[in-house]
């Protein structure tokens, strides 16, 4: 078909569009999740800022700058829960990195089909227990009267453990219960990742003489280095977005655990949750994305200085 | 898929997706849409269109056809009456607070009336936030006759206003009962417990009841009790000192403001002020050792009433509505057992009668017909046969009618999984209600002798103006809640350290500007 200089621009694209029309397609559903529940809301969280009430709606309530956030600063709480929020996260995205790999490079390892099958999926069944259950779960092992352990070691002629006021006990139990839930669905990216590495790869180790833990030192972890960085940039984000779930059914409102296991989300919850605040509630949740925003363009800067083509963007 | 190949399509997605979000506008969140402009006003009823009125109640939604199948008989009466259907909206239990709240934030135009409680249901909050539809006397006198006759000729439209002289709600102000809160305990225990004819009189006693208990009922604990209760103080200070609490201010769940009966406009708290929380916090302490409760109480959330009913708990808290159903069943699972219940201020005549507006119900502010609304809402309240049938359900099936004229249970029926669930708390009337065979025959000495020395909750028609000390509160909330769980279930080794180091917090959190400005309100209300 003829065509002017003038109008080729728009045509091409349009023709380019059509020519994708299948990969577009495919990303509708995406797109539009994303615009419905991210960026649709996204002019609500003006509210934080005001003193809301239903006549005047959203925009029309009264501003009140930054009042909706100073009950943050009043509890005296603002450190310790960001701390405790981070190093949680933080402690999380690291060991759960690390443990996803491990597994997903034994899982490579595993030469018996059934086997290997097996293994993934008995991995991957704790994610789909509720956090609810995993709380009650726990307060069966851990509880002082009734509790599996402290059964066991009175049994066994020891003094039972007061787990549930022992603070300094609960980052672990945390930790290894997010580990346990988490690692199996979340090394599936990552055999991903392996089984798209080039096959010439191994097979030039191979020749070379190259040993199972040299494969995976030079072949594999190499290889997993993008996957790796694209999922902690990801995670980053979350940094200040605890498991809200997980944490409120373990500990609950036991305040003798606090010191060690109360993180944003669930102070809040106890702070607001009676109180039919629309505002102080979004004014955490702006909080905690400005700063996982912030985050991610930090982290993202960084990655591009170091090397262009691991950045996101 | 190369690594580069997946960042671009990140790289698309992202610039597509910012693309369109920057040209939406905020039509999900719409929650401005008119109303609220007033009802005022009266004049003749205009049934000419059918319509539906919608409810709005709390409760889990029963999907056992018997709620359909009663609207469907109420819906032809009510069709009949003034051409309108009934439809309820159920707020289910699960995280009710919120879904309540965020529900009347939608400005949902297809609700019509709302379920509300200036107690535990953010009814003065929610008028204020512009919620419900403001109403006058022409306006319900036209609608809703006979209920505005009833709640006029006992004065209580009064308790309904706000200070701009309008009405935000009906309230349930001709419905009796009570909901004071104590221990139920076993009556067989506390006599061999040597308690004089098994009767407690005075909370302390409970450390003599609770330890012979332990001593004496191995498989049982004194008092097995679940999660946040916070009883073992507010139990000992209600009945030791002469403080009321301010029932409109929560901080968390807590409620942190209070007055006192011989000072009742200066307002004050017991967790701030003098050692009555100490000497409550101290007993709390002492229960703990004996081992009155699970090491783990506030992590354990088992079915403690249960417990109590299977003999495996010495006592258990809620307040008199329940002890009613306490009466009815604990003779037959623990024969003998003697049930009695010591509420909270017995010794001292330190509590309320519940206040009017427990239940009440409110015309949403976007209702598209607030007058079929009220004139539904007023046959459900006031005409016997719809009372019946909307609370009841239809007779012979829901309930029957024994030779006593008394309501019970059908054969065969099964409370758990049959019943009616319209959850109709917000206009019951004593005149209309069929007495439950359930309930005890001396049901109404019971409430007699509560009633000659409870007193009326003084701030019925307090409205606090939480504008400017929400932070506080918020604040306080965290405070309280790091304190308040150790100190009842005696978990802190110097209790007295513990709170001066809670009043220190309180005190930074601001609990001054908060007190202060609840003061202001009070004096308002007195002026």
């Amino acid at each position: 078909m003829a065509g002017v200089a003038t109008t080729r621009r728009p045509r091409s694209l349009l023709k380019s569009a059509w020519d994708s029309k299948v990969l577009l397609l495919m990303c509708l559903p995406a797109v539009a999740f994303f615009v419905v529940f991210a960026y649709a809301p996204m002019p609500g969280a003006w509210i934080a800022f005001t003193n809301f009430n239903y006549r005047d709606g959203i925009f029309g309530s009264p501003f009140v700058g930054l009042r909706n956030f100073e009950f943050l600063i009043k509890s005296g709480q603002l450190w310790l829960l960001t701390r405790n929020t981070i190093l949680y996260n933080v402690a999380f995205i690291v060991l759960g990195n690390i443990l996803q790999i491990a597994l997903a490079i034994m899982l490579n390892e595993i030469r018996l089909r059934y086997f290997k099958k097996i293994s993934q999926t008995v991995m991957f069944l704790p994610y789909f227990i509720s956090v609810v259950l995993i709380g009650v779960i726990a307060f069966n092992l851990f509880n002082y009267d009734t509790g599996a352990i402290n059964s066991l070691i009175v049994a066994t002629g020891g003094d039972p453990v007061k787990i549930y006021s022992t603070a300094g006990l609960w980052p672990f139990i945390i930790v290894a219960v997010q580990m346990w839930q988490s690692t199996g669905y979340g090394s599936i990216v990552y055999f991903a990742a392996i089984m798209g590495i080039d096959k010439t790869l191994f097979e030039a180790a191979a020749i070379d003489g190259a040993s199972a833990w040299q494969r995976i030192r030079y072949v594999i972890l190499p290889s997993l280095k993008p996957t790796f960085i694209i999922l902690l940039l990801f995670s980053m984000g979350g940094i200040m977005h605890g498991n809200f779930g997980l944490f409120w059914n373990l500990v609950g409102n036991n305040a003798q655990l606090f010191a060690t296991t109360d993180i944003i989300e669930t102070a809040v919850y106890r702070m607001v949750m009676t109180q039919n605040n629309f505002t102080t509630s979004t004014a955490v949740g702006l909080y905690q994305s400005i700063f996982g925003f912030a985050l991610v363009m930090t982290a993202n800067w960084i990655v591009r200085r170091m090397n262009k083509d691991y950045a996101l963007f | 898929m190369s690594s580069i190949k997946r960042r671009t399509l990140l790289k698309g997605g992202a610039l597509a997706a910012f693309g369109i979000g920057t040209g939406v506008t905020l039509a999900a969140c719409n929650s401005n849409n008119g109303g609220g402009t007033g009802g005022g006003g009266g004049g003749e009823l205009d049934t000419s269109e059918a319509v539906t009125v919608t409810m709005l109640v709390l409760g889990d939604k029963p999907t056992n056809g018997r709620l359909e199948a009663m609207l469907e008989q109420l819906n032809a009466k009510l069709t009949e009456k003034v051409n309108a259907s009934l439809e309820l909206f159920y707020i289910e239990w699960a995280d009710w607070q919120t879904q309540y709240n965020v529900q009347l934030l939608s400005g949902d135009s297809n609700v019509d009336l709302i379920g509300t409680a200036t107690d535990w249901l953010f009814a003065w909050e929610n008028a204020q936030k512009g919620a419900f539809l403001p109403m006058d006397e022409a306006m319900l006198s036209s609608y809703a006759p006979q209920t505005w006759e009833q709640v006029d000729s006992e004065g209580h439209w009064e308790l309904c206003k706000l200070d701009d002289g309008m009405i935000y709600f009906m309230p349930e102000d001709n419905f009796t009962q009570w909901t004071n809160h104590g221990f139920f305990y076993r009556g067989d225990w506390a006599t061999e417990a040597g308690i004089p004819d098994g009767e407690i009189t005075e909370f302390e006693q409970f450390t003599t009841y609770f330890q012979w208990v332990k001593d004496n009922q191995p498989e049982a604990y004194p008092w097995d009790v679940a999660g946040t209760n916070e009883a073992a103080l507010t139990g000992f200070v209600q009945g030791r000192t002469e403080y009321q609490v301010i029932q409109q201010v929560t901080a968390g769940i807590y409620f942190p403001f209070h007055t006192t009966t011989s000072d009742p406009t200066a307002v004050t708290s017991y967790y701030m002020e003098g050692d009555d929380l100490l000497a409550a916090a101290e007993l709390a302490r002492e229960w703990n050792d004996i081992g009155v409760w699970r090491e783990d109480a506030v992590n354990y959330d088992g079915d403690t009433r249960e417990q109590f009913y299977a003999g495996l708990s010495g006592a258990d808290q809620h307040h008199m509505q329940t002890f009613l159903g306490i009466l009815h069943r604990m003779p037959t699972d623990q024969p003998g057992s003697d049930p009695k219940f010591f509420y909270w201020g017995k010794e001292n005549n330190n509590y309320y009668r519940d206040i009017k507006t427990h239940g009440a119900m409110a015309v949403s502010a976007n209702s598209r017909n607030p007058e079929r609304a009220l004139a539904v809402y007023d046959i459900l309240r006031n005409d016997e046969e719809c009372y019946h049938l909307f609370n009841y359900g239809i007779e012979g099936t829901d309930y029957v009618i024994d030779a006593e004229g008394r309501r019970s249970q059908p054969e065969g029926f099964d409370p758990a999984t049959d019943s009616l669930g319209s959850n109709f708390w917000y206009g019951r009337m004593d005149e209309l209600e069929i007495p439950s065979a359930t309930d005890p025959d001396n049901k109404q000495e019971m409430f007699d002798a509560l009633d000659a020395n409870a007193k009326d909750y003084p701030y019925e028609r307090l409205v606090v103006d939480k504008t400017m000390i929400e932070s506080t509160l918020a604040a306080m909330g965290a405070v309280l809640s790091e304190y308040i769980p150790q100190l009842q279930y005696g978990k802190f080794s110097d209790p007295a350290a513990a709170i001066a180091e809670m009043r220190q917090k309180l005190t930074d959190a601001g609990y001054e500007d908060a007190r202060a400005s609840i003061q202001a309100d009070i004096e308002a209300l007195e002026a």
